[in-house]
């Protein structure tokens, strides 16, 4: 039987990428606000805007799966606790777990702060909401198992992000996705559109001088990540060049397109990352630069799961 | 082949099922199931054998019918497991058969053409029964529509289930005129060469080669005859592969057949006749063939000269006995006329018939051979040198398949089953069967075996005469084989059937055209050869016009099915034509040319008037159709349907109740009293439950069986048999142990029935009473080798395994999805890649298709394929459906009949449906 | 114990799609959606000299280790206890990640407006709520003691079943000499569906 029919899937497209865009970064946002906010500095409203707005990403993100669903009732098998105990083997079942905890987290983690903002408390409708007697109750709940909460949230975050990975690794009819630097990859892409994400609040949204310390970590750290990708990249393209024909045809695809080698690699990775090394080791200053930079990032994030997914090459045997 | 984890996965899985259930978190699989069951439970499931509708396989079927009364749906069909003929087994046509039941776009009440719309529009109004008969009665009285000015035209359904109750009609009203659908395309041509040498003739085929027991099968044009699917025959041949028997298929294309095959021989179109001439003439030429077998049991011996004409003839004594050699004596011997066997002289002393007659040898003075010599003589120089050169198969593989069939032990050349293409079709039918004979493999194990039913008859008849009888009983239901298809050509073509004096206006055109010097076809019996000129008034009889003014269509579809399109559009569109009345379950492209449309209910919703045999059966076995669920709407059984056109055409239907008892053996009382109560009853189509009640009463005295046992036997199996294939042979072997049914009871490779053809006119090469070679005309001046433009190909069609014909059933919603998943193969313009690349052509462009001898035009797609010979084109003969009003298929592919021009061989107006060339344009 | 399987002898596979027409029926799938529980493909191969037409029919293998299960977050892809992979309609919510992992191709979304249409279309369906679908070995068939609708009816016996488990089954031999073997086993599915290929 040696016919074989290379093609791609239509199941998971773009909107897919978009969930695992959003989802993955989003749980990365929480988590590191979290770490941040647990060990580096007290800042509230880094934390808290980190919270919301990670949060916003993982609905958005998990909206799009829920709204691709043939059958969205029956979410609630998944989405109930029940979900991994009954499909332990399941990698959705434990993201599913792991992205809704991180969502239930995060917004008790910010809790506290929020009920103390001016701005939120005048705010229609979460205003109304974050007066209720019941919120302040929980509010001042969460503010006991603070640190509970905040490894709970770093875990599942970690988890979700990785999880977004394991997702694809689990197809084996995929050699670009039956690989354990998958979900590596994508931890590392999470976190780092995570960063950028971060950048970008604190350049734009609360730019605080004294966060000055944290913004140079997290420029660093971005740095390492995109460097990381980067290898991991490669690798991937070594890897995929032989010992299967899905993989090669994935390669094949994958490096012969534009969109790939200029939209992602070289926007998405190359161009920010000499940026931020300018930034942090060189002359360049102020926000234009690294906000820039954040900006390519996120959009590689974007690119390279929309990428991933549309070169899954399939090898059916017919 | 433990694997751990998803066992473990599927603990974990019935734990959390079962425990956590009770918390309402989850509802556990296990209770789905039960749900499930229960609801099952209810669900009745109910049997109900019947018989396939969409091919004249015959298919046994069994239906499964949920639900009671109005909500009865029938939910799955399969093939009856009982039944040995199709095993259990139904192909894809079959299978989706039930949407034909429930399609959206059926005919659903009688319908009559919209006043002042044109036939051909498709306007028609929802009318009762009632009003559709008072139209049909006024029409035919204020238009004084005689008898003989009626053509009926009958598809195969007609044919096989109604044939009892149509031919007494026509006869019992003077209708001379019957179209069958099936007979130029299907039947007449290639079955008749097949027949000459066999005297077979059944209506639906007579042969069902044993397959599961051949070792050597060789397959020559055949498609859709086996693996596109005829199911008995397809399971046969699985069989037989699946033993080990070497496949061999001439095939212009890589047909499914073919790509089945140990070796596919890639032929040019037109030219196998050449090839299986070349592989006879090594056979003869070595010896390979059964010599006892063909000295016993075939005219091989018989001695032969020629005539004052030039024509061979066979050599009589004065009471007209043939003549052989005896070698045993070196004597000259008279032989029985009509005798299986050649191994007792006319006074019945043993001879050994010589199959070489010594040369020099005269009998009354004139050189005579033995038909073996002569047909050596024939074709001494159609060699495979030379076939090589015609058909594009090297020497070498021609005789590598002449010493593979003829040493195989048990080998089988398919009889062949479509006729049409080219004039030389009857000639190939014919050479087959003399192959097969050769080999010694009529009616033998893993050779052809003839069906039960026929076998039957013909014993019957064999039995019959022995006691003084002409007949065996009733001429429709008794009769086989060329004798009885002699019966029918006699009443169609002979002045004195009817007190009117009017033959069928086809042998009345026939004459006509042979009076003024052109060829006129020798037996246009059951052909429209002719019809249009009847119809044009260009027909005249004694010197008056013979009009054909009237016609009954019943499930066919002559539109889409005959060559070309416009011919019949042109019938039923002409002036001169005052009623056209259409029986159909689905919108045709028919339909729209009829004065009334009358609905018939589909086959599942269908009783049977009678019972019938197992179609090509080995075993002799009844059957019959029950009604899966009730008509869904209203609609009007044939024989109902017959009746009542009697009472409008004859005034009274006396004489057809006469007729069906004379020639059908329906008793005429008992079914008018039955008929009677399930009128007044409001029983819908009361004749035809009568007819049903009479035959299974009159079949089971037949048969010496309680008529409940016969009825209770179907309707739990769906299969009455009678007797088993071996039983059946033994003793009654054809030509073994009992002649069959050719001038000399014989196997003839001399054709009688060549000599008769000639006397009804026939003259040129296909008439030779020996066979040879006859070349494919598909260019004027040029033949099959001659260089083909860049642009030209010769023209091939075969059926698609998921569409009849070019049927209604295109329009089932479960075959046109797997049409649409097969679009470009089934539905494209097959070219080759070396000749599309010079004419840029690429699958999916847009070409024009001109027929180059007659200039017709269609457009169509093309799929590049390596997959058939180069110099042909090849497109299914299954879509172009233009019926809007068949929402599903039409509008899809390309009709071969908007191609294919009106032109037909001499013997029995078979169309020459590929003699012609097609250039290609891209557009 | 009872271990179904199913052998496809390519040799006498005429690509006549009985199977398909007989499955959709049996099973009521959505084939005005072009959606299939199995498929016959009809390849052409070799070049011009050499050409050859195969018939390759598909289905869910029903795999001893199926990916589509474990990736499945729901339950609602499980496998009975003779081996049949089900998807249990009513537990799933049609994320599609079963498709997405099936090597195989085997699997299709039946989606609420197929429900819809099925229903006038069958005029009474088996199941009422959208879900992933494929093929089901016909477990309601196997359960009654029959045999899958597209092995009943399969005009040349190119489908074969039987069970694994019962030494004269006449699946079991097959798979036993290594005549028929199972497509991608380098995956790790260990499939139950098992192909003789032609000669
Ligand atoms: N284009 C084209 N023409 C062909 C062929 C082809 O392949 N393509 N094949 C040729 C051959 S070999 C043959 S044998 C003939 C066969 O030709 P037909 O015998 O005419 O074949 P069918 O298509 O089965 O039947 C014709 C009509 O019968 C209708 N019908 C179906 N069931 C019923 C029923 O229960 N009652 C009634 N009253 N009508 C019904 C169908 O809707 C259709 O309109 O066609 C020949 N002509
Ligand atoms: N699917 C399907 N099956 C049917 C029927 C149906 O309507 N649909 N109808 C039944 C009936 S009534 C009939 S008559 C039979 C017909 O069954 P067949 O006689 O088998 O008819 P086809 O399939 O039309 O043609 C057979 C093959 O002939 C090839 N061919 C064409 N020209 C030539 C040539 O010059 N030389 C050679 N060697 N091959 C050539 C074609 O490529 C095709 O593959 O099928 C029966 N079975
Ligand atoms: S071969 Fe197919 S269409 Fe013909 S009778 Fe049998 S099941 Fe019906
Ligand atoms: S029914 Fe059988 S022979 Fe026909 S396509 Fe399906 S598997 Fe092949
Ligand atoms: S679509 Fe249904 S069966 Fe498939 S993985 Fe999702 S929940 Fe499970
Ligand atoms: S073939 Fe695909 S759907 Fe079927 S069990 Fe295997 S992985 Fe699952
Ligand atoms: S086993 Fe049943 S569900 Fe599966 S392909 Fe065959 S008929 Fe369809
Ligand atoms: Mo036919």
């Amino acid at each position: 039987m040696e016919i074989l029919t290379y093609t791609t899937q239509q199941h998971w497209t773009t909107w897919f990428a978009v969930y695992l865009f959003l989802g993955g970064m989003g749980a990365a946002v929480v988590a590191t606000s979290f770490l941040t906010h647990m060990y580096l500095s007290e800042e509230k409203e880094l934390v808290m805007w980190g919270a919301i707005s990670g949060v916003i990403m993982m609905v958005v993100g998990s909206g799009m799966l829920f709204l691709h669903l043939l059958n969205p009732w029956a979410v609630f098998y998944i989405v109930s606790p029940y979900g991994v105990f009954h499909k332990p083997d399941s990698w959705i079942a434990w993201g599913s777990q792991f992205i809704v905890w991180i969502q239930i987290t995060a917004i008790l983690y910010a809790l506290p702060y929020m009920v103390e903002k001016p701005r939120l408390l005048n705010w229609p409708i979460v205003g109304p909401i974050l007066k209720l007697p019941i919120v302040i109750q929980i509010a001042n709940f969460a503010k006991r198992i603070h640190g509970f909460l905040g490894w709970v949230g770093i875990i599942t975050g970690i988890g979700t992000a990785v999880y977004t990975g394991l997702l694809l690794q689990s197809f084996p009819a995929v050699t670009l996705w039956h690989n354990p630097a998958v979900p590596i990859l994508f931890t590392v892409s999470a976190f780092s559109t995570a960063m950028a994400w971060l950048l970008i609040i604190m350049y734009i949204f609360i730019y605080h001088r004294v966060d000055h310390t944290i913004r140079a970590l997290y420029e660093r750290i971005d740095l390492g990540l995109i460097t990381a990708e980067l290898i991991i990249i490669f690798s991937f393209f070594n890897f995929t060049l032989s010992g299967s024909e899905s993989g090669y045809r994935s390669a094949d695809m994958l490096w012969n397109d534009n969109g790939w080698l200029i939209g992602f690699i070289l926007f998405g990775l190359i161009v920010p990352l000499l940026m931020e090394l300018k930034c942090v080791f060189g002359t360049w200053s102020g926000k234009v630069p690294i906000v820039t930079a954040s900006l390519l990032v996120l959009n590689g994030g974007f690119q390279l799961r929309a990428f991933f997914m549309a070169a899954g090459i399939y090898a059916y045997p017919w | 082949m433990a694997w751990h984890y998803p066992k473990l996965t599927r603990r974990g899985f019935m734990w959390a099922t079962g425990g956590l259930a009770g918390l309402g978190l989850l509802k556990p699989l296990s209770l789905v199931r039960e749900a499930r069951a229960k609801v099952e439970e209810v669900e009745q499931e109910e049997t109900v054998y019947s018989i396939c509708n969409f091919c004249s396989s015959l298919c046994n079927i069994k239906a499964t019918v949920v639900g009671k009364d109005k909500e009865r749906r029938i939910t799955k069909l399969d093939g009856n497991p009982n039944s040995t003929l199709n095993r259990g087994k139904m192909c894809a046509r079959g299978q989706a058969g039930v949407r034909q039941v429930y399609d959206v776009d059926r005919i659903k009440t009688p319908l009559i053409r919209v006043e002042g719309s044109k036939r051909g529009e498709g306007k028609f109004r929802v009318a009762t029964w009632e009003e559709a008969w008072n139209y049909i009665e006024s029409k035919s009285k204020s238009a004084k529509i005689q008898p003989w000015e009626w053509t009926m035209v009958g598809g195969w359904t007609s044919c096989v289930f109604y044939m009892n109750w149509a031919v007494p009609f026509a006869l019992s009203n003077g209708v001379p005129n019957i179209i069958a659908s099936p007979m130029q395309h299907c039947v007449a041509s290639g079955h008749l060469g097949t027949d000459s040498v066999t005297g077979n003739f059944n209506i639906h085929d007579e042969v069902l080669p044993d397959f599961d027991n051949a070792n050597y099968i060789l397959f020559i044009a055949n498609n859709a005859s086996i693996g596109a699917v005829s199911t008995s025959r397809m399971v046969r041949f699985a069989t037989g592969r699946k033993r080990g028997a070497r496949v061999v298929a001439l095939d212009t294309r890589l047909s499914e057949t073919a790509a089945k095959a140990d070796e596919w021989i890639r032929i040019r179109p037109g030219t196998d006749l050449d090839f299986l001439i070349a592989v006879m003439q090594v056979m003869l030429e070595k010896g390979w063939y059964n010599a006892d077998y063909v000295r016993n049991h075939t005219n091989l011996p018989f001695l032969t000269h020629r005539g004052d004409d030039g024509q061979w003839q066979l050599s009589v004594d004065q009471e007209g006995h043939p003549l052989a050699v005896d070698e045993m004596t070196g004597e000259i011997v008279a032989l029985p006329s009509y005798s299986n066997k050649n191994s007792l002289d006319a006074k019945g002393r043993k001879i050994k018939p010589m199959l070489n007659a010594p040369e020099g040898l005269k009998v009354a003075g004139k050189p005579v051979l033995t038909v073996l010599q002569a047909q050596m003589d024939e074709i001494k120089d159609k060699t495979p040198e030379t076939a090589s050169h015609v058909t594009g198969i090297p020497a070498t593989v021609i005789r590598r398949i002449a010493e593979e069939f003829s040493h195989a032990g048990r080998p089988i050349i398919d009889p062949g089953w479509h006729g049409a293409r080219y004039g030389n079709i009857n000639m190939l039918r014919r050479t087959q069967a003399m192959l097969q004979t050769l080999v010694g493999g009529i009616d033998t194990k893993g050779g052809w075996i003839m069906a039960a039913e026929y076998r039957h008859k013909i014993a019957n008849w064999h039995k019959a005469k022995a006691e003084g009888k002409a007949m065996p009983g009733p001429l429709m239901t008794t009769m086989a084989g060329v004798p009885f298809v002699g019966e029918l050509i006699k009443a169609l073509s002979n002045p004195d059937t009817f007190p009117h004096k009017h033959p069928a206006w086809s042998f009345v055109f026939a004459a006509q055209e042979r009076a003024a010097g052109r060829e006129g076809v020798a037996v246009p019996a059951l052909a429209d050869t002719g019809f249009r000129e009847a119809v044009e008034g260009k027909v005249s009889l004694n010197g008056q016009p013979y009009l054909a003014r009237a016609i009954l269509i019943n499930a066919a579809n002559p539109v889409r099915h005959y060559y070309p399109d416009s011919n019949w559009k042109a019938i039923l569109s002409h002036e001169n034509m005052e009623l056209v009345v259409v029986v159909d379950v689905l919108p045709s492209d028919t339909v729209p040319y009829a004065d009334v449309v009358l609905p018939n209910p589909t086959y599942l919703e269908r009783d049977e008037p009678t019972l019938y045999g197992n179609g090509v059966n080995h075993d002799l076995a009844l059957v019959t159709r029950f009604r899966a669920i009730d008509p869904l709407y209203d609609t009007m059984e044939t024989p109902d349907i017959l009746l009542k056109m009697s009472q409008i055409i004859s005034g009274t239907d006396e004489n057809f109740h006469k007729m069906l008892e004379a020639l059908s053996g329906i008793p005429g009382e008992a079914t008018r009293v039955a008929f009677e109560k399930y009128k007044s009853a409001g029983v819908n189509s009361p004749f035809s439950r009568a007819c049903r009640d009479t035959s299974f009463s009159s079949t089971a005295e037949r048969i010496h069986v309680p008529v409940d046992k016969l009825m209770s036997t179907l309707k739990e199996t769906g299969i009455f048999f009678e007797e088993h294939r071996e039983e059946l042979m033994h003793g009654h072997s054809m030509p073994r142990d009992m002649a069959v049914p050719t001038t000399s009871g014989r196997l003839e490779f001399f054709g009688t029935l060549f000599q008769w053809l000639q006397s009804m006119g026939g003259r040129g090469p296909s008439f030779n009473v020996l066979a040879s070679t006859i070349p494919a005309q598909c260019r004027e001046l040029k033949s099959m080798v001659d260089a083909l433009e860049e642009n030209e190909f010769y023209f091939t069609y075969g059926k698609t395994p998921t569409v009849s014909y070019g049927s209604t059933n295109s329009n089932n919603p479960v075959i046109a999805a797997i049409n649409r998943f097969k679009k470009d193969i089934y539905t494209g313009i097959w070219i080759h890649p070396d000749r599309a690349k010079v004419l840029n052509i690429k699958t999916g462009d847009l070409i024009r298709l001109t027929n180059i001898r007659s200039g017709q035009q269609a457009n169509g797609t093309a799929y590049v394929t390596a997959q058939l010979h180069p110099d042909s084109l090849f497109m299914h003969s299954s879509f172009g459906v233009e019926n809007k009003a068949l929402r599903l298929s039409s509008g899809i592919g390309t009709a071969t009949n908007k191609l294919i021009p009106n032109w037909v061989e001499p013997m029995v107006a078979g169309f020459r449906s590929q003699e012609f060339t097609i250039r290609i344009d891209k557009i | 114990m009872t271990h179904y399987a199913m052998v496809i002898d390519l040799t006498t596979c005429v690509g006549c799609n009985a199977c398909m027409a007989a499955c959709s029926l049996e099973n009521q799938t959505p084939v005005w959606a072009d959606h299939w529980r199995t498929y016959v493909h009809d390849r052409e191969v070799g070049d011009t000299t050499g050409v050859q037409r195969r018939f390759i029919p598909r289905l869910c293998n029903h795999c001893d280790n199926p990916p589509c299960m474990s990736v499945c977050p729901s339950g609602a892809t499980h496998k009975t206890p003779e081996g049949v992979v089900l998807v249990e309609p009513s537990l799933c919510m049609g994320c599609g990640a079963c498709a997405m992992a099936c090597p195989y191709d085997a699997r299709y979304p039946a989606t609420a407006k197929d429900i819809q249409k099925g229903k006038e279309y069958y005029g009474r369906l088996h199941r009422n709520s959208p879900s992933m679908d494929k093929c089901s070995f016909c477990y309601h068939r196997l359960q009654k003691g029959g045999e899958p609708a597209c092995v009943q009816t399969c005009v040349g016996y190119a489908r074969i079943f039987g069970d694994l488990d019962q030494p004269d089954s006449p699946v079991t031999a097959l798979v036993r000499s290594g005549k028929a073997r199972p497509l991608m086993a380098h995956l790790g599915t260990r499939p139950n569906v098992y192909y003789i290929p032609e000669k």
